[in-house]
């Protein structure tokens, strides 16, 4: 039984091998005092959570939503708006932003002060998603404790989601991500967005990546391109309180996804945050549709 | 001026320096007062109070400025009490300067550095190019009409809308967050080597517009009246475009749109001293400066270590009292 887990151990981790690039980043060098941790960033807050180093954790930014008690520490704002004096005023002992983290005279005064920051890239992939963890343990002088974890918690499940993406059954899939869904308006995911890269996760195909960023388009759009399955945040279903709704829409009534009923909500957050629980999330759907089809 | 008018000059002079005061004293990182007197302080005290905070007051002084300087002489200039330097369109020029900046700036100037001096360039080359466009359309400011500066001014503000439209459009997420962000108005991130140009400029801009102050009383009595006086009108009307095209242009670029104070403090010193121009312009400076560093601290303080961008604070004071005028004018 050793053997076998000693093997896939050894499998899991060669499949994952790329990911000592983490290391080799300047920004995952170990830093010298961890103790008074701000994290500006959701996902960087989630894995610190993930890491079991949230008791080191002094200040978060409001996107850091995920898990509910990161909402009780104190906040330093927006990520895109964030306070030098405000953060400097927590005495931090290491600050770890999100790449787009801001303003960009913030981040200047950041780096000229002398407290220890970084600006964590980020990747919107299975790699880059446990990278990233990576990244943050060994910042944290984590490292053995880290690998142990992603070993219980990510690799399977990561390589589990790269065998499903290859089946021919999620490849040939159209996917829409809906961020919103007013009457004048459905916001959705173009390319290069996280939604698209949530898409592409599970191995599925974006209709809508003919254009960049978050876009409205109209219902006649959403027709012709013909969706086979439509992911929502589910945010969505609180405002407009039933699936129903969405199912009962002449305009999806009209696409492959609303005749089959294949509307997917999900945690917007566990979605397009691209930490850990966005590997879970995507798993789920693929599983999902893979049983189903 | 009266010596009543002096006394109310004194009165904002004091409240401009006690609110920099406290301004410098009050942050959300605390530091003792008395460290701070004796100058007993710990590196990263000192970095804060001298690059963070200390810029920052400076800068707000001297955008309060130049909004309250431009909107008194805006005011005067156009015998207009709805004037502000957003009328004319500069405002929404830098403005759409500025998102151009932000949108397709990265592509253009990757580098941090160069990006922190491209967004104030670009928002100044916005409203350099609106008082082009203006110069064009009155044909050198000749034409007489007031009406004609301000019909062009709210066409070129419509225009600057439809331009920064769709730069949101094809904006992503993050630029158009920069977006938002930047039109509510912010201090956050101001460095020494931002602010010295700028600082530089409005202060030799504003003591160029104080000259104007006596020609300002003499244009209360109408465009010909003043003509008749010996007043070069269409002078007087470039030159009181010109710098506040400068002032406000500089202002806005560096710390996004800061909403009424043009509009509220000229009206303030005016009901508290009255409307001669010799007065007025300087009193406006002293108050408008002083509540933007106020407003700047509140932004900075009230939800700290978090911040509110300070054209919300400006705004929210300056909307009620906008209204009071309004009901005020229909009474009369």
């Amino acid at each position: 039984m050793n053997k076998i887990t000693a093997l896939s151990f050894l499998i899991l981790t060669t499949f994952f091998s790329k990911s000592t690039n983490a290391q080799a980043n300047n920004y995952c060098k170990k830093c010298n005092n961890s103790t008074r941790i701000v994290s500006v960033g959701g996902s960087i807050t989630e894995i610190l959570y993930f890491l079991r180093l949230e008791k080191n954790i002094i200040g978060v930014d409001v996107t850091s939503n995920f898990p509910e008690e990161a909402k009780k520490i104190s906040s330093v704002g927006y990520v895109r708006n964030i306070s030098s004096e405000g953060i400097l005023s927590l005495e931090p002992s290491i600050i770890l932003g999100e790449n787009d983290m801001g303003p960009i005279g913030t981040i200047k005064q950041l780096n000229e002060s002398k407290v220890d920051f970084r600006l964590i890239e980020e990747v919107e992939s299975t790699q880059g998603i446990i990278e990233k963890i990576q990244c943050i343990g060994n910042i944290m002088n984590h490292k053995e404790a880290t690998e142990k974890i992603l070993n219980e918690k990510i690799f399977e499940q990561a390589k589990e989601l790269e065998d499903i993406k290859t089946k021919k059954t999620l490849a040939d899939k159209k996917f829409m991500l809906v961020l919103s869904m007013q009457p004048s308006s459905i916001i959705v995911a173009g390319k290069n967005t996280s939604g698209d890269n949530f898409i592409k996760l599970m191995g599925g195909d974006n209709i809508f990546d003919s254009f960049e960023g978050w876009k409205s388009v109209s219902k006649e759009t959403i027709i012709k391109e013909n969706p086979d399955y439509v992911l929502l945040p589910s945010k969505n279903l609180h405002k407009n309180s039933k699936v129903e709704d969405f199912s009962n829409d002449e305009m999806f009534l009209n696409t492959t996804a609303g005749k089959k009923n294949n509307f997917i909500f999900e945690d917007g957050m566990s979605m397009l945050g691209f930490g850990p629980r966005t590997i879970y999330c995507a798993l789920k759907i693929a599983k999902k549709i893979n049983q189903e089809e | 001026m009266k010596s009543s008018q002096k006394k109310i000059v004194k009165l904002f002079a004091t409240l401009l320096i006690i609110s920099s005061f406290i301004a410098i004293y009050k942050g959300s990182y605390s530091i003792s007062i008395i460290d701070l007197a004796f100058g007993n302080l710990e590196e990263i005290q000192e970095f804060v109070i001298l690059n963070i905070r200390i810029p920052r007051v400076i800068l707000a002084g001297f955008v309060g400025c130049s909004l309250a300087l431009s909107g008194a002489c805006l005011q005067g200039l156009f015998r207009n009490p709805l004037a502000d330097p957003g009328l004319i369109g500069v405002s929404s020029g830098a403005a759409l300067g500025a998102a151009t900046s932000i949108v397709i700036g990265a592509e253009i100037a990757p580098n941090n550095y160069i990006n922190s001096f491209f967004l104030p360039l670009s928002a100044i080359l916005g409203s350099i190019f609106v008082i082009v466009i203006l110069s064009i359309i009155t044909k050198g400011f000749k034409k007489s009409n007031i009406t004609y500066l301000i019909l062009a001014g709210i066409a070129i503000n419509s225009f600057a809308g439809v331009g920064i439209g769709i730069l949101t459009y094809i904006s992503d997420d993050a630029e158009l967050r920069g977006l938002t962000f930047w039109s509510m108005g912010s201090f956050e991130g101001i460095s020494w080597s931002l602010i010295i140009p700028s600082i530089l400029l409005i202060f030799l801009t504003t003591i160029w517009t104080l000259t104007f102050s006596r020609r300002l009383d003499i244009i209360q009595l109408g465009e010909n009246d003043a003509h008749r006086l010996g007043i070069d009108v269409k002078k007087l009307k470039k030159n009181i475009i010109i710098s506040s095209a400068i002032i406000v242009g500089v202002s806005t670029s560096l710390v996004g749109m800061i909403g009424f104070v043009g509009l509220v403090i000229p009206h303030v010193a005016r009901l508290l001293g009255g409307a001669n121009h010799n007065y007025l312009l300087i009193a406006s400076i002293f108050l408008g400066s002083s509540l933007m560093i106020f407003a700047d601290l509140i932004s900075r303080t009230i939800i700290q270590p978090a911040q509110l961008p300070v054209g919300l604070i400006t705004s929210a004071i300056g909307a009620p009292f906008f209204l009071w005028l309004i009901y005020n004018m229909k009474r009369k």
